[in-house]
């Protein structure tokens, strides 16, 4: 059930608000979902780049986390 | 055919942009209101309605109710008084529905003021306050600030257009250039094109002199109709189009964040009710809340072809003696962005330039000026078409 898609574009966070702040640099992305729509998520792991192809893993405290799909 | 009064502007000021810690919010828009009626010769008297564009008020200072609470002290006590939020465009729209209650004949003689208190707060504060301006349910959740909306916009215009990173700082350069001979800037510092591409990143790819600045201000204008504008002041300036679009406040809900539907539709608006196009106007203050949004805004009002504001930017095409001169004032990036300000201070200098009034700024074609008032990633844009009386 895990939504995949491909990135359409990303920024990496270094001046966050006081909540996120323990989390600079994180890793921001607009993902175009296989499924169709759009999500603004989280990275985890490796820093993706615009065209990568990638798939949701666990949220954290709500926050949608998507990280760079292994299958090409 | 229009079917409206023709309304123009008769008086017009502003307080300097910067951090004034010991003027409160209404401190400085009583100042910018009396400015703009002192340009005017008027007293309060003859003002029918008050617009006040304010973003986060209540947020920045606690705050609220602020319309009356500033135009009872502008001696303005009983007249309609009414705050309008559109974001970073908050002053741009309560300057639409100004010029509605003048030209559509309700209204003789309104003032719009804009005003934004921000250096109050840290700055980990005043960026979350900027963040709700976006989708908090979405794309703020995830931990998306306005310069990191602003920073995906970048990459995409990179990745689409071929534009570099030194393109986005030829903006910022220009920009403060400008804004150095301004004396009402904030931030009056030539900087170089090195300085401005190695500075500390915000949101990759922008740097801190990608960013405009955290700043307090206020700017205000008398409207009326124009075939009263002679009783008022020997200056007057004449609205030649103004219009408004709306768009997604998320930026994941548009099709293509290299562009802004709301900017088009409001340029392509306003130019009909001028009845001119992009070639026709001759100086233009845009709303350069980050260096890539003022490359977009060339883009989408027709300045340039679609990914070519990069380059021309570069080029020096932007510069005050350059094809199309756009920010003389040193814009959000040097001038000061005090978010509710912005919109009416833009107008200020579209006016000041008309009236050959801008010193050293002072540009030589400055007949037909348009200005820019960008709301969040897009979701608000108010276009706004000056030209000489």
């Amino acid at each position: 059930m895990n939504r995949t898609g491909i990135v359409y574009t990303e920024t990496v966070v270094h001046l966050a608000p006081e909540r996120f702040a323990a989390d600079v640099p994180y890793q921001v992305i607009i993902a175009r979902l296989d499924g169709g729509g759009s999500v603004t998520a989280r990275v985890d792991g490796e820093r993706v780049s615009i065209d990568d192809r990638v798939i949701e893993v666990e949220p954290r405290d709500g926050i949608p986390y998507f990280a760079r799909s292994q299958q090409l | 055919m229009s079917v409206f009064r023709p309304v123009a502007i008769v008086g017009a000021g502003k307080t300097p942009f910067g951090a004034f810690p010991d003027q409160d919010l209404r401190a400085l828009a009583v100042t910018a209101g009396e400015k703009a009626l002192g340009n005017a010769n008027i007293g309060p008297k003859p003002v029918d309605s008050f617009y006040l564009g304010n973003f986060a008020g209540p947020e920045f200072t606690g705050q609220n109710h602020l319309a009356p609470y500033i135009s009872t002290a502008l001696g303005m006590a009983g007249i309609p008084s009414t705050r309008f939020e559109a974001a970073c465009a908050s002053s741009g729209a309560a300057f639409f529905q100004a010029f509605m209650g003048v030209a559509s004949g309700i209204y003789d003689v309104v003032m719009v003021v804009g005003v934004e208190k921000m250096t109050s707060q840290a700055t980990a504060r005043v960026t979350e306050i900027l963040s709700e301006a976006g989708d908090c349910a979405t794309e703020v959740k995830a931990g998306s600030t306005f310069p990191s909306l602003f920073g995906m916009i970048a990459r995409r215009h990179m990745h689409d257009f071929g534009t570099t990173r030194a393109q986005l700082s030829a903006v910022a350069v220009k920009n403060h250039e400008n804004g150095a001979l301004n004396p009402d800037a904030q931030m009056r510092k030539v900087i170089t094109l090195d300085q401005a591409m190695n500075a500390r990143p915000i949101a990759e790819p922008l740097n801190l002199y990608d960013c405009s600045l955290i700043s307090d201000g206020a700017a205000a204008v008398v409207l009326c109709a124009a075939d009263r504008a002679r009783e008022f002041n020997s200056r007057p300036v004449k609205v030649l189009g103004v219009a408004q679009a709306s768009d997604w406040v998320a930026l994941d809900q548009k099709p293509d964040i290299t562009t802004f539907a709301a900017v088009r539709s409001a340029a392509k608006k306003a130019y009909a009710m001028a009845g001119l196009g992009p070639k026709d106007i001759q100086f233009a203050e845009l709303h350069d809340c980050f260096t890539i949004a003022e490359i977009v805004a060339m883009e989408d009002l027709g300045f340039v072809e679609r990914g070519r504001g990069g380059v021309f930017s570069a080029e020096g095409g932007t510069r005050r003696d350059g094809a199309m001169p756009i920010n003389a004032s040193g814009g959000l990036k040097s001038k000061g962005h005090p978010v509710g300000a912005t919109g009416v201070g833009q107008i200020c200098d579209l006016v000041q330039q008309i009236r050959c009034e801008a010193g050293e700024r002072q540009l030589k074609r400055h007949s037909v000026g348009l200005a820019q008032n960008l709301g969040g990633s897009g979701a608000t844009c108010v276009v706004t078409i000056l030209g000489e009386f």
